[in-house]
């Protein structure tokens, strides 16, 4: 089976994929890409059979009721709205999972999760609130488990919508944030005040020798009123929703207000719900506002070329400049290149304030102390079959109900969560790091320009329907995201969000 | 003699004015609900709260929305007060700072003058159309009366939060919004009520001697249906007071009332609701208040019902 681009102008980096015999698969792309093992481990390029994909027709609804993958858990009931339970599948092909029961649920509070879980109905809980870090510390009976601050938040700004589109107004905000305060007081241990939009830990992409510009609240002043923008009026819109990045966001957004109001902005305060908020950012209809990115891999590319790519209107009119460098840094493993490519980039983001990065925000998970193999992952989703509490079953509590168990067409931790235990993707990450290992392939190597990726898959896989893997399944899991034709290119939406920000269109879109 | 004297000039006839409070029925009125336990505390805790409403400038020592920054003080600080042992190096602080080191004592204060106002300008704006439909309907009957009142059972038909919280929806976030849904789920209310006492007064002789004499029918409403038909508005107005506050802290609760960083309770305790096991004080105080301001308009309401209730005249 070979799914493939007739040539390389359809706005996509996919060029072909193939099966080369039972077990190998070979992924060709139109342009070299260092991160493509980060990218195929990500939790949406999971790999379905492809009796059962075409059975289903992709469709998440389809999907999410009987879940057929081949990971170590298997679904055993959805009970919406309150929990998922699941079952370890007898015939895994690894290590199979230490507790056979697992159950997954969720409460939007923290305070509700840390409950749960002092008074033993939970094994582990997810978003710990950033002042219940001491409570949990102090508890012997409970483990607190910190998580690597791989993330950004950031203030951004729309350079099309007033007062926004005027440069000045941009850079006096910036030099009125006080970041080191907000960081200091309202974020938990762990948390670094942010000098760049990528985390300093990646070995690309930050530059530790162009720093933000300092807090200046004269210098803000006086940039305000040489725009004739003395006595702003300004609306700020955010979601209440607690992420890694932001886990305070209503007093975040009030310490904002305040800032900005000693250097003579009134800021009016509005939350909004979360998806329509999202969308309504992505469409480039938020004038300022507050986000983040969580990583998913460990590469300056998951942050920058999503949000200052060509495509990208959540900062309004894309910077041509920048778009030119990001494709420059993207399309070399040379460090070097790379880093002077971002280092200009960098340059080019303090010179436009698109965005003020604010804070790399610190979390932790927190588990009952007796939890065996309890553990955080920096990009990737718990691994439940790993942990083992001395009970009949694991349970944790997220802070959302998972939309679908189809994570082709998913983006929310939330979601990968849940889909995680069941699918498996051909990389994985390792527990507890960000690097990637094998998985449904045994191992995998590319050419010298990095545009040939081959993966040999592991022989004797058994899905849950007890179908075997083979080459074909993952060439039919590819193709139902990449090709708009493709008769399974149903999932949710259809907006297969990760492949389109991996790699560019889709198949056939026009 | 003196007593022989008074005794004596009160029963003469043409003797001047009778004091106050010896006949009118409103003086009666006020003394039976002065002489009321529950009205009694009722009345002392709404005065008390006006005049913390009329004075939150002079009490609160911050303003609402200002922070205190100190080293060593950090944000949810618990309350620090001098007397009880505080060391005197801290400000004091009678409620505790809050999650954005802003002095809760100085908010609580603001959001009695805030919380005031929403439960009188909503109950107010609710009556003044309540009363209008209710009259109108009561007085005109007929198709007036069917198509006001089924509009007004429609209404009803809902829980009024629920109903609150789609107007707001529809409206937006926002203060003015509040208020304006929180009134709107209040007027079928004060309709049903206004219509009932006109349909009784309206068949009273001194109507019917007014109508004889050629009174306009408007003039007959305005001027002797109305009057005569207020006393069970005031009473179910003051317990409507306590329902409007505690709807408007609900939707603010909810994030779809007052914006940050006004000073609402309901707001403030929605924003620290997750502070409750360590910062306890947070959603306390806010939530205290509402509790005794409700609980002193529930109780003013029972008082004036029991003192207007002319069953109860004796």
């Amino acid at each position: 089976m070979k799914v493939a681009a007739p040539n390389c102008d359809y706005g996509g980096t996919m060029k072909a994929i193939e099966a080369l015999d039972e077990l190998t698969v070979k992924f060709t792309l139109c342009s070299p890409d260092p991160a493509f093992p980060y990218k195929i481990a990500g939790d949406s390029f999971a790999i379905l059979d492809s009796d059962y994909l075409d059975a289903t027709g992709g469709d998440s609804n389809k999907i999410s009721e009987n879940p057929v993958g081949t990971g170590p858990y298997k679904l055993k009931e959805w009970k919406r709205g309150e929990s998922i339970t699941l079952e370890a599948f007898a015939d895994y092909w690894g290590d199979k999972a230490k507790t056979r029961t697992a159950v997954l649920r969720w409460s939007k509070e923290a305070a509700q999760r840390l409950l749960e879980l002092q008074s033993g109905n939970a094994d582990g809980i997810s978003n710990l609130g950033p002042d219940d870090f001491e409570t949990v510390e102090k508890d012997s009976s409970l483990r607190l488990i910190e998580v690597p601050a791989a993330n950004i938040f950031y203030i951004g700004f729309n350079n099309t919508i007033p007062p926004f589109d005027d440069d000045r107004v941009r850079l006096a905000f910036a030099y009125g944030i006080n970041r080191q305060r907000i960081v200091e007081d309202y974020y938990p241990r762990g948390s670094v005040v942010a000098t760049s939009f990528v985390p300093t830990s990646f070995a690309v992409g930050a530059s530790p020798n162009v720093p933000w510009h300092e807090y200046n609240p004269e210098k803000a002043k006086e940039l305000l009123k040489e725009a004739g923008k003395e006595n702003l009026e300004v609306t700020l819109t955010y979601r209440d929703v607690v992420r890694s990045y932001l886990p305070n966001p209503g007093v975040v957004a009030q310490e904002i207000q305040a800032q900005l109001k000693e250097i003579g902005v009134n800021v009016k305060i509005e939350v909004k719900e979360s998806g329509a908020f999202l969308d309504s950012v992505t469409a480039g209809k938020e004038a300022f506002y507050l986000l983040g990115w969580g990583a998913d891999y460990p590469d300056a590319t998951n942050f920058l070329d999503y949000h200052f790519g060509p495509e990208n209107k959540q900062f309004g009119k894309p910077y041509d400049d920048i778009v030119a460098l990001l494709k420059e840094g993207a399309s070399t493993a040379d460090r070097a290149k790379r880093r002077s490519a971002y280092d200009k980039v960098n340059e080019l983001l303090k010179r436009y304030v698109p965005m003020i990065p604010v804070a790399h925000g610190g979390s932790a998970l927190a588990f009952r102390a007796d939890v065996e193999g309890a553990h955080a992952n920096p990009v990737s989703a718990l691994v439940f079959a790993v942990m083992a509490p001395p009970r009949d079953k694991l349970v944790y509590v997220q802070n959302a109900e998972p939309i679908s168990l189809n994570c082709a067409d998913e983006s929310d931790g939330e979601t990968f969560t849940a889909c995680a235990q069941i699918f498996e993707t051909l990389l994985r990450f390792k527990i507890g790091t960000a690097e990637v290992e094998p998985a449904l392939a045994e191992s995998y190597e590319s050419n010298a320009d990095l545009t040939e990726w081959t993966f040999k898959l592991r022989p004797g896989v058994k899905f849950h329907n007890g179908a075997t893997l083979d080459a074909n399944d993952v060439v039919a899991t590819m193709a139902a995201q990449w090709d708009a034709k493709n008769p399974n290119h149903k999932g949710r939406t259809g907006n297969f969000e990760y492949w389109t920000a991996y790699f560019g269109s889709f198949l056939n879109s026009k | 003699m003196q007593p022989t004297g008074a005794a004596l000039r009160s029963v003469e006839p043409n003797q001047g004015p009778l004091p106050f409070c010896a006949q009118s029925p409103f003086g009666r009125a006020v003394r039976r609900l002065l002489r009321n336990r529950s009205a009694q505390a009722g009345l002392a805790i709404v005065v008390t709260l006006v005049l913390i409403a009329l004075f939150a400038d002079i009490i609160a020592p911050y303003a609402y929305d200002q922070q205190i920054r100190q080293p060593g003080l950090r944000r949810r600080s618990p309350p620090c007060i001098h007397v009880l042992g505080c060391e005197r190096e801290k400000p004091q602080l009678l409620m505790g700072l809050d999650g954005n080191f802003r002095d809760l004592f100085s908010r609580v204060i603001y959001g009695a003058r805030l919380s005031l106002q929403i439960g009188f300008v909503t109950t107010g704006t609710a009556i003044l159309i309540g009363t209008l439909i209710g009259a109108v309907a009561g007085y005109l009957g007929g198709w007036a009366d069917m198509v006001l009142m089924r509009a007004m059972d429609v209404l009803l038909a809902f829980p009024s939060l629920l109903l609150a919280i789609a107007i707001v929806s529809v409206l937006g976030p926002g203060l003015i919004n509040t208020l304006l849904a929180v009134a709107i789920v209040s007027i079928p209310v004060y309709a049903r009520v206004v219509r009932a006492s006109v349909l009784e007064v309206k068949e009273k002789d001194y109507i019917l001697a007014s109508s004889a004499l050629g009174a306009s029918p408007w003039r007959i409403l305005l001027m002797h249906v109305m009057p005569n038909s207020l006393t069970p508005v005031i009473v179910v107005g003051t317990l409507g007071i306590a329902t409007a506050i505690l709807d408007a802290a609900g939707l603010s609760f909810l994030g779809l009332g007052a914006q940050p960083p006004t000073p609402e309770w309901g707001l403030m305790l929605g924003e620290e609701r997750n502070s409750v096991f360590n910062a306890p004080h947070l959603v306390l105080f806010p939530g205290v208040a509402i509790m005794v301001t409700v609980l002193g308009f529930n109780l003013l309401g029972d008082g004036l019902r029991d003192a207007l209730d002319p069953r109860r005249r004796v």
